[in-house]
């Protein structure tokens, strides 16, 4: 990650817009950083983390999104600036807090939310859009349109929540978060001011400083107020704006990631001179106002967003309630099917619904090669599908679960969870796991499976977890598993990493975010303290996990706790050469003959192995193995051979 | 030495590869040298999930005028780094056009799928002949190849780099290149600058 | 009934999953995706080979043309005696006390397989080993002393061909099995049509069969012994010969006797459709001997059969005589009679006279047997 804290104010920096956000929130003068990782947003908190010592600032990895909230809350209670960062499922987790939160207000330290959101669910279980929580919930929402005000409106926000009382969102997407551009950076903050819980309200008022909710309808009363004066602000910012023309034949309302794909769109037409572009970068509440001024300009109108048509349906909801618009203009987006209501955009998309609005064409390329590059890449390019890493524990381990289910012959039903092994839904983990939601659910799930023994279910269950997803959400799921007597065997994925999201330090590991040495809560101990059956096994030693898999399965009882425990492959690869180095005796294997069938490269699937077609034999390709041997252990013929290093 | 221009304006690079080749070190280096020589600059990345053996993209715009989307449209390649045959097949289809140039590390990656048995991986020496059609100019580049003779397959990112930059397809020198890829590679800066140059000699002989 | 090669998928339908698997072992071991595991044959995986795999080749519950298998072990036809191509039928017994202490019977079989790991015949046997608690499995031994921990039957069904299957396809140690009649079956078919890509089947130098009524299910029978015994003190078992009808348990100073009805469910229901009391395929053959306690009853089948017998004499290691002729022919009578039910049972089941679902043999025979 960049270094966030380059004392260079004036100078162009390349950031990331994870970068830029938390750069707003360093030279905004945050004092208190909370989060837990979730792809798009762990940049925020881990660039914070990486400079937080050298700046006298605090930025932890939460156990979860929940307490991550209610710690920045709590900072911002004593008088300092926090800040809390989650994707889109962090939302749904913190979501109760947020309904009481909005209620208590905030305390003398503003409180900013960014919320990372996943259009297309790139790297998510599910696709959302957040921004209605701050309609729902009554919070100002910003959303920057590039990397620059993903850095200025971050550090404004700070301000403006500081003055209001309430929290204030920012929500930004993974092609803003994750991708790179120009941010000039401002000046870095003085010393932090001691942080202090007001005893008193203020000199008037003798009663003892409270947050919280109640008594609501009038706290939601000044809720409304609070929002009115967030309106009056946002109807002078800056970052809502108009490009283009006086009288464009097409008028583009847009925001954040869009702002930049619909000038892209615009460009790539040439149309710079007919279409115009009203971006709004605060969007609610909506400065109603600012947008009645555009409004009249086009007799056609694009609404350009994602994921939801949530700036669409509030500006609808303004055209409602105007005198009429004359001539009333045809609106254009998502409700019409011109943008789609689900997944990301692009610049192509843009393009082509400015096109059929317009009635245009539009060539980007010759058509003959346009043509010929289609067919040839259609035709040539085979799938790329996403498998484990050479040497990943996990391979192993569903290696394991797999053979015993088998051989325990009863249909074993495994529920899955957030992660790396998520991919055990499909071939990488060969098609173990059933089940898949949101953090913690596959012990959730099981739990209910695991009472169903008066109905005549006699089969066994498994939840898979990681070990962050452990401490995140799980241990309740697992007590309730003791204590209801559900049969079910917890099998917790220990490779020592939040590895999904960027191998994040999290309560097992011993470290903080801040790269501080701290206790280890230990999850066996941790899990025996509770009344389980706890096994520690080495996925790498296949038989001996497969036999004690089998043993907890053939086991009664209440839930029980298996944790395969090995280091993630990538995170052992950093500090360690190749344990093995790995090759194929090609006279050993039989390759597709009856005794083999080309178990390791058709079903083991670890793309350290390769089939060489013209031998009929299997190879090791030695750029991608990791010399973990496992393979070894698989192949029938024992034509894998491992020399240790 | 007068500062070479942009030959239009956005520059349009995709850098494709599969999840942990090295796409972002590439990207991240050539964007700070242009950043450093006051142009805008764009990277648009697939990680997260699809690092997992997935096909990853960079798609960087480069401008003296203005700050771009993350994504290129399609058709509006000019320049494919590509870092395995089939990627790089992949990006012409979609954002190839008569005029792009191309580079190409002719060392395959194969997925599950094709090890798998459900897929096809494509012969070698056609795909290179496809890309060539397909390109206005065409470098191979034996990356992999020569970073393994240094000792790491890991060097085929700084050697390809150091073909980008010897191609001339880039408004950017050595001299600005040098320091941000020290920077970026902390460890072994010697073999990669060693590396670097090699790229560099590939292309111009 | 054609010899049309077929696969995994076929192996499940028309044996596993119908009943019919015997569990001997003959197709797993040699591939990855079919595992032996507590008393029931587990498919680990799918395997795409479904027109040709050796699974389904060599088990002893699809297709066998008796007379084939018979010309190329025996050169003669089958079905001609009704206890199987037999040179010469005796009884024995052990000379070493060693070895009858620990036997069933009159440890012939213990001795002729120490004899040859002796001679240097073999250098290694395939047996059925008991654990301390008694339960079987499938051991390949090297000395003496491991042929001798083998002694004294189970009656649970052990799928010792799985050891075999597991040897590395380079080695070429010369073996020897011990085995049930339907493993012999499944060894005879190998002999017939040579596996690949697995140990040489040619490594195989000697087989003794055992005489078998029927097998014990090993994952149900031992859970019944283990509900209902200690079996770490248990030494050996017993079914003696009828009229008796009792299956016993011996410890080092008791004997507990289970009623045979009590144990007959837990019978592999395969057993109803096999036709081969005497394991007719093997070198040589060896089982009690009704009335005359401590002495087998053999069969010597081939000449490696009886090069071995003579040898065992000529040493001094075993105690040959006569088998009484009412003996004799009791032994055909019940042989015959298995056949007759299995028959039977195999007719009753497919609904067709003409269709013996995985025998081949002529009408004739068939008629004959029945009759």
């Amino acid at each position: 990650m960049a270094n966030i804290e380059i004392d260079a104010p004036g100078t162009s920096q390349l950031f990331i817009g994870n970068e830029a956000i938390a750069r707003g929130a360093l030279e905004a003068g945050i004092g208190f950083a909370a989060a837990y990782p979730g792809t798009p947003s762990s940049e925020i908190l881990g660039s914070l983390a990486q400079i937080a010592k050298k700046m006298g600032i605090y930025a932890e990895w939460s156990i979860n999104e929940k307490v991550a909230m209610e710690a920045a809350a709590g900072a911002s209670y004593a008088g300092v600036r926090a800040l809390a960062a989650m994707k889109q499922n962090g939302i749904n987790v913190v979501s109760d807090f947020l309904a009481n939160l909005v209620m208590s207000g905030t305390g003398k330290g503003g409180l900013v939310l960014v919320s990372c959101d996943d259009p297309s669910a790139i790297s998510s279980s599910n696709e959302q859009d957040t921004r209605p929580i701050a309609k729902w919930l009554d919070i100002p929402l910003v959303e920057p349109g590039d990397f620059q005000e993903a850095k200025d409106m971050t550090k404004w926000l700070f301000d403006l929540a500081e003055e209001l009382g309430t929290l204030c969102m920012l929500r930004s997407v993974t092609r803003i978060a994750h991708a790179r551009g120009n941010v000039k950076l401002g000046e870095l903050p003085g010393k932090q001011h001691k942080a202090y819980f007001d005893q008193i309200h203020d000199l008037k008022n003798v009663m003892p400083t409270k947050f919280m909710p109640m008594p609501s309808s009038l706290r939601h009363f000044f809720l409304h107020m609070k929002l009115d004066k967030a309106r009056d602000k946002f109807e002078l910012s800056p970052f809502n704006r108009y490009v283009g023309p006086d009288k464009p034949d097409l008028l583009i309302i847009t925001c954040g990631s869009c702002w930049l794909y619909s000038q892209d769109a615009v460009k790539a037409l040439d149309l710079e001179d007919k279409v115009g572009i009203l971006k709004l970068g605060t969007l609610w509440p909506l400065p109603e106002k600012f947008i009645n001024k555009h409004l009249g300009k086009s007799q056609k109108i694009l609404f350009v967003e994602e994921i939801d048509p949530f700036l669409e349906r509030s500006v609808m909801e303004i055209v409602a309630n105007l005198p009429s618009l004359s001539p009333h203009p045809t609106f254009y987006g998502k409700r019409s099917g011109h943008i789609n209501a689900y997944g990301e955009l692009n610049p192509n998309m843009v393009i082509k619904a400015i096109s059929t609005v317009l009635e245009l064409t539009y060539q980007p390329r010759d058509v003959v090669y346009g043509n010929k590059a289609e067919a040839v890449a259609k035709s040539n390019v085979p799938e790329r599908s996403m498998t484990f890493c050479a040497g990943c524990p996990h391979r192993a381990t569903f290696w394991a679960i797999r053979n015993a289910i088998k051989l325990d012959g009863r249909d074993g039903v495994v529920t899955g969870d957030i992660g790396c092994y998520s991919m055990a839904l499909g071939p990488a983990g060969f098609f173990q796991v059933r089940t898949m939601h949101c953090m913690g659910a596959g012990a959730g799930v099981a739990n209910g499976l695991g009472k169903l023994g008066q109905f005549g279910f006699d089969q066994p269950v498994l939840a898979v977890v990681g070990d962050s997803t452990f401490y995140h959400a799980t241990i309740p799921a697992l007590i309730n598993g003791i204590y209801n007597q559900s049969k079910f065997i917890l099998v917790i994925l220990d490779n020592s990493a939040t590895a999904m999201t960027g191998f994040q330090p999290h309560p097992g590991t011993g470290m903080t975010a801040m790269g501080e040495p701290t206790k280890v809560i230990s999850m066996e101990a941790l899990c025996r303290s509770l009344g389980a059956r706890v096994e520690v096994c080495d996925p790498f030693d296949l038989e001996s996990t497969t036999a004690t898999l089998l043993e907890m399965m053939a086991e009664g009882g209440g839930a029980k706790v298996a944790i395969m425990r090995r280091q993630c492959e990538l995170v052992r690869a950093k500090k360690e050469k190749l344990p093995y180095k790995v090759h194929v005796d090609a006279e050993k294997c039989i390759g597709e003959a009856c005794g083999c069938d080309r178990l390791c490269t058709r079903i083991f699937l670890c793309p350290g192995l390769i089939w060489d077609k013209k031998t009929g034999k299997s190879k090791v390709d030695e750029v991608i193995c990791n010399g973990c041997g496992v393979c070894v252990d698989v192949c029938p013929q024992g034509a894998i051979i491992k020399e240790a290093t | 030495m007068t500062k070479k221009q942009l030959v239009k304006d956005p520059l349009n690079l995709v850098i494709t590869g599969v999840g942990g080749q090295g796409n972002v070190m590439i990207s991240l280096i050539i964007g700070n040298a242009f950043v450093r020589d006051g142009y805008f600059v764009t990277v648009g990345e697939t990680y997260g999930a699809s690092q997992r053996g997935g096909p990853v993209m960079s798609h960087m715009r480069i401008s003296k005028e203005t700050q771009y989307s993350p994504f290129i449209p399609d058709g509006c390649a000019d320049i494919i780094l590509g870092m395995e045959p089939v990627e790089t097949l992949r990006m012409l289809g979609r954002y190839g056009n008569p005029g792009v140039t191309t580079i190409i590390n002719p060392r395959p990656i194969y997925s599950i799928d094709v090890t798998g048995g459900h897929a096809e991986y494509p012969d070698l020496d056609k795909l290179v002949e496809t890309v060539k059609e397909l390109s206005a100019q065409t470098w191979i580049i034996n990356a992999t190849e020569e970073a393994q003779k240094m000792g790491s397959h890991m060097f085929a990112n700084a050697i390809l780099i150091g073909a980008l930059i010897g191609s001339g397809v880039l408004p950017l020198d050595k001299k600005s290149v040098e320091p941000v890829l020290c920077e970026v590679f902390p460890k072994e800066i010697e073999a990669n600058l060693a590396a670097f140059n090699k790229g560099i000699k590939f292309v111009r002989s | 009934m054609a010899t049309e090669s077929k696969g995994c998928k076929e192996l499940f339908n028309e044996v596993i999953d119908a009943g019919l698997c015997t569990l001997c072992g003959a197709c797993t071991g040699s591939c990855p995706y079919l595992v032996y595991y507590k008393g029931r044959i587990a498919l680990l995986d799918n395997c795409t080979r479904m027109d040709e795999a050796q699974c389904y080749d060599y088990c002893p519950r699809t297709y066998i043309d008796m007379n084939a298998i018979s010309q190329k072990i025996f050169g003669a036809q089958y079905g001609d005696s009704e206890i199987g191509n037999a040179e010469e039928v005796l009884i024995a017994r052990s000379t070493d006390t060693s070895i009858t202490e620990k036997a069933q019977y009159g440890g012939v079989v213990t001795t002729l397989l120490s004899l040859a790991l002796d001679e240097g015949l073999i250098e290694g046997a395939l047996l059925t080993k008991t654990s301390d608690d008694k339960a079987p499995s499938p051991f390949l031994a090297q000395a003496v002393d491991e042929i001798l921990q083998c002694a004294g039957s189970s009656y649970m069904a052990c799928p010792v061909l799985e050891r075999y299957n597991q040897i590395p396809k380079d080695n070429g140690d010369k073996l020897g099995i011990v085995a049930m009649p339907c493993q012999v079956l499944a060894v005879a078919k190998m002999k017939a049509n040579p596996p690949e890509n697995r140990v040489n089947i040619g490594n195989v130098r000697l087989v003794i069969g055992l005489f078998c009524t029927w097998a014990l299910s090993p994952h149900n029978f031992y859970q019944f012994l283990k509900e209902n015994l200690d079996l770490s003190k248990v030494k050996r078992f017993d079914i003696p010969p009828p009229p008796a009808n009792r299956f016993d348990v011996f410890t080092a100073s008791s004997k507990t006797s289970f009623p045979l009805e009590k144990i007959r469910k837990f019978t592999m229901p395969t057993c109803a459709y096999c036709l081969d009391m005497t394991s007719e395929f093997a070198d040589i053959s060896v089982g009690s001997v009704e009335g005359i306690e401590g002495w087998n009853t053999v069969i010597i089948r081939t000449k490696i059969g009886a090069e071995l017998m003579e040898m065992a004499k000529k040493k001094g290691k075993l105690q040959i005589d006569k088998l009484p002729s009412a003996n004799l022919a009791h032994l055909k009578e019940a042989s015959l009679l298995k056949k007759k039910r299995a028959l039977n049972e195999i007719i009753k089941r497919s609904g067709d006279s003409n269709n013996l679902i995985y025998v081949g043999l002529s009408t004739k025979l068939t008629e004959k047997i029945l009759e």
